[in-house]
């Protein structure tokens, strides 16, 4: 076999293979770590949906899909189904809250309300709340 | 921010009247897709839900950022390309259970309604009749349902390289447990 065809072969399967690996590699891509991730934003829940409620427009700008750590008092725990568990922040709003859904919460029972917690997740926007997705707890003081 | 204020104005009503109507904002609603070739999942638990029991209207909202797969690159073209969550954020149906009179609310139990309504997703309306359950508990009310939806009725663009990976019709299904509305 002469070397350029030699190289040549190389090359095709060397782009061949990296196409695959990176296509491998998209597929398989992870949520972000939000434990890990260095937030965008660090707010209080009062303050986040102040704003959202204040200017539902400049709000969504800021905050949609960014990181946020966020700090409340724990108003509600809910489990939604085997995975999910919802937490509800108190904020100046008695009908609006900052509720941080979670996929790495395995015992609610531990979390009660009037707690006071820090969680850091991405902001899919606000309905009646400002709402977070993809949350971790961060700290949680009694 | 005027919806939200339509909102609160809205369940200020609610407040104001007796105890007729309930509500969830941690409500189910989760689509499905079964292909030969992958199964799609996505959950949403961030939806609010609310139900007047006297005149059987439904009302569900949900941000479709909210929806979880399990695949975050899915999870990322469901958003960017299909959905274009950015420009048309949320989903909403508005709707009437058409047998009203066939579910007692004073008796717990499980019953068979049919809720007809529109569904927008992706800023269009569509006509939708959908059959479930209301089963009333102590304590509040669980509605469940499962209907089939089509992407394209919704012009939702699902390129051909994808579609055979993606049903033509997906399963939705909606849970809900509402709670009555707190009056002061």
């Amino acid at each position: 076999m002469k070397l350029y065809v030699k190289i040549a072969l190389f090359v095709v399967l060397f782009i061949a293979f990296s196409g695959i690996l990176a296509a491998l590699i998209m597929f398989n891509k992870k949520h972000t770590d939000t434990a890990k991730a260095k937030p965008d934003f660090v707010v209080t829940a009062i303050v986040l949906q102040k704003e959202f409620e204040d200017n539902e427009a400049a709000a969504s700008a800021r905050y949609i899909n960014k990181i946020i750590e966020v700090t409340g008092s724990i108003v509600s725990i809910t489990r939604s189904d085997t995975t999910n568990t919802n937490i509800s922040l108190k904020t100046g709003n008695d009908m609006s809250s900052v509720i941080c859904a979670s996929r790495s919460i395995v015992d609610p029972s531990k979390f009660n309300a009037g707690e006071e917690i820090t969680l850091r997740g991405e902001c899919s926007g606000f309905l009646m709340d400002v709402l977070l997705k993809n949350c971790a707890v961060l700290v949680k003081r009694k | 921010m005027k919806r939200f204020f339509l909102f609160v104005f809205f369940l200020t009503i609610v407040l104001a009247a007796d105890a007729q109507k309930y509500m969830t904002k941690n409500g189910y609603i989760g689509f499905f897709s079964h292909t030969p070739m992958e199964d799609i999942k996505a959950d949403n638990n961030q939806v609010v839900g609310a139900i007047d029991i006297a005149t059987g209207e439904l009302v569900f909202q949900a941000l479709i950022k909210s929806f979880h797969f399990d695949r975050a690159l899915m999870e990322e073209h469901f958003n960017e390309n299909y959905m274009e969550s950015d420009k048309f954020p949320k989903s909403v149906f508005k709707g009437k259970i058409t047998n009203l009179a066939s579910v007692d609310f004073t008796k717990p139990g499980s019953y068979d309604v049919t809720v007809e309504g529109d569904l927008t997703i992706h800023d269009v309306t569509n006509k939708i009749s959908a059959k479930g359950t209301i089963e009333v508990v102590s304590g509040g009310i669980n509605a469940n349902s499962k209907f089939k939806i089509v992407p394209e009725y919704y012009k939702i663009a699902i390129p051909g390289v994808v579609r055979d990976k993606i049903d033509k019709d997906l399963t939705v299904t909606v849970a809900m447990k509402y709670t009555p509305v707190a009056t002061k």
